[in-house]
């Protein structure tokens, strides 16, 4: 099993009060796979259901921002890869 | 400085850390100067006027607080953040021969002014302490009697030498007969300027002192050739002047105009200063509603500071000649609300 790796960036160094921050993360891990499972039924005489998809991740991720100044981060979005999140300074 | 942490953790129990400073700076400061450094209290009482710009040469005898000025150490202890523009300009006064002067019991004795500055055709040229003059030591009685008249105001200001030397140079110099064209200019202003804050910073100064050099900052060349990192890690701030003289100015585009050259042109010490906007205006005559322009700042200003580069974290008008006010109490009016609103609260 491969370690995860992450990055973090904000889209400044220093804000004013009030100001949007935008801080970027981005994520992965070697093993997380996305699989899809098809499932088809069938019975003795040969009879098969129409088959049916379910989805999982393989070794899924679980990510957390925690900000020592008690500043509160809300996720705005997460594609699996990047997600990116939002704060008032 | 606050810290935000990223941690991802997989099924395994395995996880991966990042973390990402930040700082949340303070609001910006707006400012004020009021024409012929008049006393600009009543103007800013009640308003959130927390910076102010003031001009003295060197030359005066009177520099801390200024020639009856006791106002200024009033504003000043109340926590408005002097930045006081020292020039080597002598402002013309009758007496622009040598000085002799006590400062705590030492005598000391400065020649007359030996440059000419600020050479435009057809006019007057302006008298300066010369670039070589500084460097030879000559001036030294000048920065001991400002010196010694700072230490008794109870707070620290920002010292700005100079007001714009692009201003000073943008026709050339002439120090004792011998004439420097602007880039020349430039190169000795950064060795006087040099030697300057080195002078300071070897002598006990109030708490809060901070140094600049200012600049207007209309030239990219020039603003390049005075901001060389070997000052710039003598100084705290960054500093231009920013007007709008054309109905097409808008106020970010005038106040970005030297930021863009900035961080395009300058190394990260001189990135890492914030900025002083030492005058801001609208001229009216090409803006007639100065108050509608004023209004477009705070944007602007919080715009620019959520950028990449440096920071403004003050920024003073210039009620007196291209900035003046007219009317005032509109223009002041404007003012005050913009002062209340982010980024300057």
């Amino acid at each position: 099993m491969a370690a995860p790796t992450a990055t973090a960036s904000l889209n400044a160094a220093t804000y004013s009060p009030g100001d949007q921050m935008i801080l970027t993360v981005t994520y992965g891990d070697a093993d997380t796979r996305p699989v899809t499972v098809t499932i088809v039924v069938t019975d003795a005489q040969g009879n098969s259901s129409a088959p049916v998809t379910v989805t999982a991740v393989i070794d899924p991720l679980a990510l957390t921002v925690t900000d020592d100044s008690g500043c509160t981060w809300t996720r705005a979005s997460d594609n699996g890869s990047v997600a990116v999140y939002r704060a008032v300074a | 400085m606050p810290r935000v942490t990223v941690s991802v953790r997989d099924k395994g129990g395995r996880t991966a850390t990042a973390t990402a400073d930040y700082t949340i700076a303070p609001p910006v400061l707006g400012g004020y100067y009021l024409s012929g450094g008049a006393d600009p209290t009543a103007d800013m009482a009640g308003g959130n006027f927390r910076s102010l710009t003031q001009y003295r040469s060197f030359a005066d005898g009177y520099i801390f607080p200024g020639y009856r000025r006791p106002w200024l150490i009033t504003l000043g202890r109340a926590g408005v953040q002097m930045n006081m523009v020292l020039e080597l300009k002598h402002y013309g006064a009758p007496n622009a021969g040598p000085q002799t002067f006590t400062v705590d019991g030492v005598t000391h004795t400065v020649p007359a002014p030996a440059m000419t500055i600020q050479q435009r055709p057809g006019t007057t040229w302006p008298r300066a302490y010369g670039y070589s003059q500084v460097l030879a030591g000559l001036c030294d009685g000048l920065f001991a009697r400002a010196l010694s008249q700072y230490r008794t105001l109870g707070f620290g200001v920002n010292i700005q030498l100079a007001s714009e030397l692009d201003t000073d140079h943008e026709f050339g110099t002439t120090e004792s007969g011998v004439t420097y064209t602007w880039a020349q200019s430039d190169a000795r202003a950064v060795q006087a300027m040099t030697y300057v804050v080195n002078w300071f910073k070897a002598r006990q100064l109030p708490a809060g002192t901070t140094f600049s050099v200012g600049v207007g900052g209309f030239d990219r060349a020039c603003y390049q050739r005075t901001h060389p990192e070997a000052l710039m890690a003598k100084l705290d701030f960054l500093q231009w002047n920013a007007y709008a003289t054309s109905p097409t100015h808008t106020a970010l585009a005038r106040f970005r105009r030297t930021k863009d050259w900035a961080v395009a042109d300058l190394g990260p010490v001189a990135l890492s200063r914030p900025v002083i906007i030492a005058e801001w205006g609208v001229r009216v005559a090409e803006v007639p509603n100065q108050a509608a322009w004023i209004t477009t700042v705070p944007a602007a200003i919080a715009q620019l500071n959520a950028e990449r580069g440096p920071r403004i974290a003050r920024t003073n008008y210039f009620n007196s000649g291209w900035g003046t006010l007219s009317p005032k109490s509109t223009g002041l009016a404007a003012l005050r609300a913009a002062y209340a609103t982010h980024p300057y609260v």
